[in-house]
């Protein structure tokens, strides 16, 4: 053991006290931390802090895009639903219309035939009539001069006249009457 | 006893040198003088390693935006997993923002630091001198201890880390010395001397491989089949080496953080 | 052949940290294989289990070098 301390004293202990390099490391690594303390950490927790919060932010953004879309996506088929609606509504109204305005134009196409013929039947009807009485007139005359001229007879009389031929029509009539209610 | 025959042989021409704490000593070899003071590699590694590191963070964070470029989407992801991972995970998302600088600080320089094992041309593990391990653990047992007597006062805080609960109070003459033995004074020494062991010893293994497969070489006969495949092991190991260069770090800080997160602890 | 009987004292005291710490990992990879969703919380037992186990580890490395 002597040996080995008298050796020590040559060559230094391996754990034995530097107080240099105690020193210098203490205020080595003192300065280190320094320098990180006031340069290094503020830096990057404020990085940090800034990318958490831009991550965040950017999320909490595309969020209320998303709502926003979906609200605005809702609203437009809403839109559109209703608009199909409205659409199914006006079609049944214009074939109600449609089938109403037939109905009446019909009603009416109707109403004026049957006016149209009415009219004609009556106009035929005051025609024949009026025809009845030049006829019945001209007739009377016509009898009356060719009557004479075959009788001979003077008819020149007007109340002689007018009795013949009253009296030759009314038999006409009663002759005919089957013939002229076919011709009505 | 060791090095002095080591040293003895070396200089008789024959044998080998077999690397041992000497070869962590600089003190005998600075690089340069400052202000009477003899600056050794392993100083201006650490400094080198703090620069790197502030360096790193600065350029990622000084045109910081909310869309990241390739350099800042790495020092996010490089911040994010200590803030996260370690500060978040294990102090409780209530307040582990104040401390978030200080574990990712600490994360880094001992990453960077570490990594220098590995880096050409530096290949020394700045944290394989003890006082520099020393140094971050000191602190960190001021940090925790400071943070739990800051929240429950010193008899409460004292109370809290050295009365367990759930043990009826029998026990308390044989735990109480015990959990303050290892909650207050075995934690800081146990933290810097787990970062200091692990790149010590890795440091220690990768020259004994690299330096000895050379000597089996230079020796010849059977040294020309062993020599080779100590560097194949060398190899080997520096890959090792770089999972435990990370998993120093990490635990260190995980650690750290771990205890600042029992001494804020309301009842445990 | 020359060495420190320290040395030898601590791998000694290295096994018992050492089974320890192995023990704790495999519980804790079966914990994890039986239930992935408290990878989480056991994560930070484990480590803490770990610490505590290779602070026997280290208090040798310590001692090793001191004596």
């Amino acid at each position: 053991m002597t040996d080995h301390i008298v050796v020590a004293a040559a060559v230094e202990n391996p754990l034995g006290f530097v107080p240099v390099e105690f020193a210098l490391s203490l205020v080595t690594f003192g300065i280190l931390f320094f320098l990180i303390w006031k340069f290094v950490a503020p830096r990057f927790e404020q990085t940090f802090a800034e990318r958490t919060q831009a991550i965040e932010g950017g999320i909490a953004a595309a969020e209320s895009k998303q709502a926003e879309a979906d609200a605005k996506l809702a609203e437009l088929e809403k839109q559109l639903g209703d608009a199909r609606h409205e659409a199914a509504r006006i079609r049944e109204e214009a074939r109600e219309q449609g089938a109403r305005i037939v109905a009446e134009m019909r009603e009416t196409a109707q109403a004026e035939s049957s006016r149209i013929v009415e009219h004609g039947k009556a106009q035929i009807e005051a025609e024949r009539q009026q025809a009845i009485t030049s006829l019945r007139a001209e007739v009377g005359t016509l009898a009356t001069g060719l009557a004479g001229r075959i009788v001979g007879e003077s008819l020149e009389d007007e109340a002689r006249q007018s009795r013949v031929v009253e009296r030759f029509l009314t038999d006409l009539e009663a002759q005919n009457g089957t013939t002229t209610g076919s011709v009505n | 006893m060791t090095m002095k025959t080591g040293i003895t042989m070396a200089a008789e021409g024959e044998g080998y040198v077999a690397p041992g704490p000497a070869s962590f000593d600089f003190s005998e070899v600075p690089l340069f003088e400052l202000g009477g003071l003899a600056v050794t590699k392993p100083m201006v590694q650490l400094v080198l390693g703090a620069v790197i590191v502030f360096a790193f963070f600065y350029a990622a964070f000084r045109r910081a935006s909310i869309v990241p470029g390739r350099l800042q989407f790495a020092g996010e992801a490089a911040y994010g997993m200590v803030r996260n991972s370690i500060g978040r995970d294990i102090i409780g998302s209530k307040d582990f923002a104040k401390f978030v600088p200080y574990l990712v600080a600490l994360f880094f320089f001992l990453l960077i630091n570490n990594a220098f094992a590995s880096i050409p041309a530096i290949q020394f593990p700045t944290f394989s001198r003890a006082s520099m391990a020393y140094a971050l653990a000191g602190l960190s047992w001021v940090i925790y201890n400071g943070v739990g007597i800051h929240k429950h006062g010193l008899i409460g805080y004292l109370k809290l880390q050295s009365v367990p609960s759930g043990v009826s109070p029998v026990m308390y003459p044989l735990l109480v010395p015990l959990e303050f033995f290892s909650n207050i004074l075995v934690r800081p020494a146990t933290l810097a001397l787990r970062l200091f062991a692990n790149m010590f010893a890795g440091h220690l293994l990768l020259i004994l491989f690299s330096t000895g497969g050379l000597f089996l070489i230079e020796y010849g006969g059977i040294g020309y089949v062993a020599g080779p495949l100590a560097w194949v092991l060398a190899i080997a190991i520096s890959f090792l080496e770089l999972l435990v260069q990370f998993l120093q770090a990490y635990v260190f800080t995980l650690l750290n953080a771990m205890y600042i997160s029992g001494a804020l602890a309301d009842e445990h | 052949m020359d060495g420190n009987l320290n040395m030898i004292g601590y791998g000694l005291a290295a096994i018992g940290p050492g089974v320890g710490i192995g023990l704790i990992f495999a519980a804790y990879i079966s914990g994890v294989a039986r239930q992935p969703e408290a990878q989480g919380r056991l994560q930070s037992i484990a480590i803490l289990g770990f610490a505590l186990a290779e602070a026997l580890a280290i208090i040798g490395i310590a001692l090793a070098f001191v004596l």
